[in-house]
C-alpha cells in the first residue's frame, strides 16, 4: 500500500484557510489588537475619570461664585435621561403604544436611555403614564453598562463581556471599551445614537421594596412620569 | 470537444494465427456520444412494441345467450339470467363479467394501439448512446457478457471474418478471439421459457451472446447464424433492440474492420453531419467533464471561491459573565483602570482623613489650650483671692 496521499487532497491542504498557519497569525493578530484595546481603554479611563471630577468641581465652583454674588447659578438642563418602563402591556392605547416601542420599551421594567430634545419631551409626555423618568448620574450609568449591559450583536442579546466587542462595532466611532460607551451616553456625545443602539434595551428587576403606587404620578406621591434626580436611587434598587 | 481531436486508437485483431495487433484504426466519435440510459429506456420500451400482433376477445364471446334479468321479488340477484328450462344452463347468470360463461369486462379490441411512433431523432439518439456503451467494458461486463479474456474492448477484428462461410471456422474464431465463453454461457444456461409460452411455440429462452457487426455480408451471417446466442447485424442497420436488449445497455460486439470505419460515416460526429443520416450530428452531453468534485477543487475554481465563514455562534453557547461589581477580575477585563481607581480612592480617602484627623486634633488642641489658657487665669485669680481669705481668717479669728 503505497503512501499516495491525492493531489486534491494536497492542493486543498496548502489552500487551506483553516491552516495551522494561517490560524497562528490570525491568533498574534488578535493578540496584539486586544493589548491595544486594553492599553486603550486604561488611558481613556483615566482621563474620562479626571473629566468628570473635574465637571463636580466646576459645577460646585459656579454654584459658590453665584451664593456669593447672592445670585442664582442655572445648571445646563439635563441632556441624558433614563426611562423605565413600570406598566405592563396590557390595555396600552395606540399611541402610548407605539411610542413605547419606537423607544424600546417592550416590557415592563425594561430600560432606555435617552437624549433629551424638544422632540423627545414631547414622546415622554405622550408615555408619562407607562414609565417613570429622570437623570442619571455618572455611577447609575455605569453601573447600568457593566452590569446589565447587553450587546445587539448579530440581531442577538449578548452580555458584554469584553472591550474586543465593543471594538468590533464601535471602533469607526471611536469607542473602543466599556468606559468610552459610559462616557459617551453619559455625556451625550456626537455619537450617542450608535453607542445607544449598540446597547440592548435595559432588562431591570422589580423594585426592592417595591412601588407606591404606578398609577399616580411621582409629583403626587406615585410612581409614574419624572422624577429627575431620584431615579439614581430606584435604578439602585431595581439593578 | 476535446475528445474527439485525440481521438483514441483501437486495435484490430486477425481471425486466426497469433491474438496480436495487426492494424489500429481510429476510434469512431460514436464512442464518445453521452451514455443515456433513460433515453434508451424511453426508445427500447417504444420500440419493444413496434413488432406486436393484434390480439382480440372474440366480438360476440358471453353475448351469445338472450338472458334477461328476473328483476325483483324473486330472492335472486338482478343480473340476466339465461332463459328456457331443461338444461343446466337455464336460470344461470349470463353477459356479466362477473358471470360464468360471461363476457370479459372491456373486451379487449383490435384496433388498440399496438404501435408506437418514436422520434427519430430520439431513436437516434438511443442508438448512439448504445453503441457508445458497447465499449464501456464496466457496462458491458454488468450486462453480463463473459468479457475478461478478449485482448480489447470495443473489439475490432480484420474483415477476413466477412468471408466465412463455415459454422466450424466461425466458432473456431471465436475460440481464438476468446469470444466463446460468453457463448458457452448460452449454451449453459438455455431453459424452458417460464409461462405459457412454452406451448405456444417458444419453448426455450436463450442468454444473448456476442454480437457481430459487419460492413458486407460474404458469408459471414450464415457461418455464425446457428451458433446459440450469436447475432449478426448490418452496420447500416443496427437495431436497438438487439443492441440494448431488455433496454439494458452494453452488449458485446465483435466488429468487422470495415464496419468499424463505417461507424464514422453512418453517425458523423459533432463536426461532420452522417453521412447517411441526413442532417444528423452527434447528441451533445449536457457536461463535457463530468467529474463534479474533480471540478470542484480544482485550482480555477478554489481561488475564486471567497473564504469560508467561521462557525458562528449564533446557536451556540450562551456567554456567561459574573457580575463585574462582585468579580473583581472580570471588572479589570472590562475597564483595566478599575484597580488604579481604586487605589487612589483608597489614597484619597485616607488623605482626606488625615487631614479631617489633623483639623479635628487640631481645633481639640486650641480648644484645650483655651480651657488650659483660662485655667490658668483662674488659677491667678485664686491665688489673689487666697490671700484676701487669710486677712479675713484673721480677722475672723479677731
Amino acid at each position: 500500500m503505497s503512501k499516495q496521499v491525492p493531489e486534491t487532497i494536497k492542493k486543498q491542504k496548502k489552500r487551506s484557510f483553516n491552516s495551522k498557519e494561517v490560524k497562528q497569525e490570525k491568533n498574534e493578530k488578535r493578540m496584539k489588537l486586544l493589548k491595544e484595546i486594553q492599553e486603550k481603554a486604561y488611558k481613556r479611563a483615566e482621563k474620562y475619570e479626571k473629566e468628570y471630577l473635574d465637571q463636580e468641581q466646576k459645577l460646585k465652583e459656579l454654584k459658590q461664585k453665584a451664593l456669593k454674588e447672592g445670585s442664582f447659578y442655572r445648571e445646563p438642563e439635563p441632556k441624558l435621561a433614563f426611562i423605565i418602563r413600570i406598566r405592563g402591556i396590557v390595555g396600552v392605547p395606540p399611541k402610548p403604544r407605539k411610542i413605547l416601542q419606537l423607544l424600546r420599551l417592550r416590557r415592563i421594567y425594561s430600560g432606555v436611555f435617552i437624549r433629551l430634545n424638544k422632540s423627545s419631551l414631547r414622546m415622554l409626555h405622550f408615555i408619562d403614564p407607562y414609565v417613570t423618568w429622570g437623570y442619571p448620574d455618572v455611577e447609575t450609568v455605569r453601573a447600568l453598562i457593566y452590569k446589565r449591559g447587553h450587546a445587539r450583536v448579530n440581531h442577538q442579546r449578548k452580555i458584554i463581556d469584553s472591550n474586543e466587542m465593543i471594538y468590533d462595532k464601535l471602533q469607526k466611532y471611536d469607542i473602543v471599551c466599556m468606559e468610552d460607551l459610559v462616557h459617551e451616553i453619559y455625556t451625550v456625545g456626537k455619537n450617542f445614537k450608535h453607542a445607544n443602539s449598540f446597547l440592548w434595551a435595559f432588562k431591570l428587576k422589580p423594585p426592592v421594596g417595591g412601588f407606591s403606587t404606578v398609577k399616580k404620578s411621582f409629583v403626587n406621591k406615585g410612581e409614574h412620569g419624572n422624577r429627575e434626580q431620584y431615579i439614581n436611587t430606584l435604578v439602585k434598587k431595581m439593578i | 470537444m476535446t475528445t474527439q481531436q485525440l481521438r483514441p486508437i483501437v486495435s484490430v485483431f486477425p481471425i486466426k494465427g497469433k491474438v496480436k495487433t495487426i492494424k489500429q484504426v481510429p476510434l469512431p466519435s460514436v464512442f464518445s456520444a453521452p451514455i443515456r440510459p433513460d433515453v434508451v429506456r424511453f426508445v427500447h420500451t417504444n420500440m419493444a412494441k413496434n413488432n406486436r400482433q393484434a390480439h382480440a376477445v372474440s366480438t360476440t364471446a358471453g353475448e351469445q345467450t338472450s338472458a334477461t334479468s328476473w328483476g325483483t321479488g324473486r330472492a335472486v340477484a338482478r343480473i340476466p339470467r339465461v332463459k328456457g328450462s331443461g338444461t343446466g344452463r337455464s336460470g344461470q347468470a349470463a353477459f356479466g363479467n362477473m358471470c360464468r360463461g360471461g363476457r370479459m369486462y372491456a373486451p379487449k379490441k383490435v384496433w388498440r394501439k399496438w404501435h408506437r411512433k418514436i422520434n427519430t431523432n430520439q431513436k437516434r439518439y438511443a442508438v448512439c448512446s448504445a453503441i457508445a456503451a458497447t465499449a464501456v467494458t464496466p457496462l458491458v461486463m454488468s450486462r453480463g457478457h463473459r468479457v475478461n479474456k478478449l485482448p480489447e474492448l470495443p473489439l475490432v477484428v480484420s474483415d477476413q471474418l466477412q468471408s466465412l462461410t463455415k459454422t466450424r471456422q466461425a466458432v473456431k474464431f471465436l475460440k481464438f478471439i476468446g469470444a466463446y465463453r460468453d457463448v458457452e454461457k448460452v449454451i449453459r444456461t438455455k431453459k424452458t421459457r417460464v409461462g405459457q409460452g412454452k406451448y405456444r411455440n417458444r419453448r426455450h429462452v436463450l442468454r444473448k451472446g456476442p454480437m457481430v457487426v459487419y460492413a458486407r455480408n460474404l458469408g459471414i451471417k450464415k457461418a455464425f447464424r446457428n451458433i446459440p446466442g450469436v447475432e449478426t447485424a448490418s452496420v447500416y442497420t443496427l437495431n436497438l433492440l438487439k443492441l440494448a436488449p431488455g433496454s439494458q445497455m452494453g452488449r458485446f460486439i465483435i466488429w468487422t474492420e470495415s464496419a468499424f470505419k463505417l461507424l464514422e460515416d453512418i453517425y458523423g460526429s459533432w463536426e461532420k453531419p452522417s453521412k447517411f443520416k441526413s442532417g444528423f450530428y452527434l447528441p451533445r452531453p449536457v457536461m463535457v467533464n463530468t467529474d463534479v468534485e474533480r471540478i470542484i477543487k480544482s485550482d480555477q475554481v478554489q481561488t475564486v471561491l471567497r473564504n469560508r465563514r467561521p462557525r458562528s455562534r449564533k446557536y451556540g453557547k450562551k456567554i456567561q459573565r459574573a457580575d463585574p461589581y462582585e468579580d473583581m477580575s472580570v471588572m479589570v477585563k472590562l475597564n483595566p483602570y478599575y484597580k488604579t481607581k481604586l487605589q487612589k480612592q483608597k489614597e484619597l480617602d485616607e488623605k482626606n482623613k488625615k487631614e479631617r484627623k489633623e483639623i479635628v486634633d487640631k481645633s481639640r488642641k486650641e480648644y484645650e489650650d483655651w480651657l488650659y489658657f483660662s485655667e490658668e487665669e483662674e488659677e491667678e485669680e485664686e491665688e489673689g483671692s487666697d490671700e484676701d481669705r487669710e486677712i479675713e481668717v484673721l480677722s475672723d479669728e479677731n
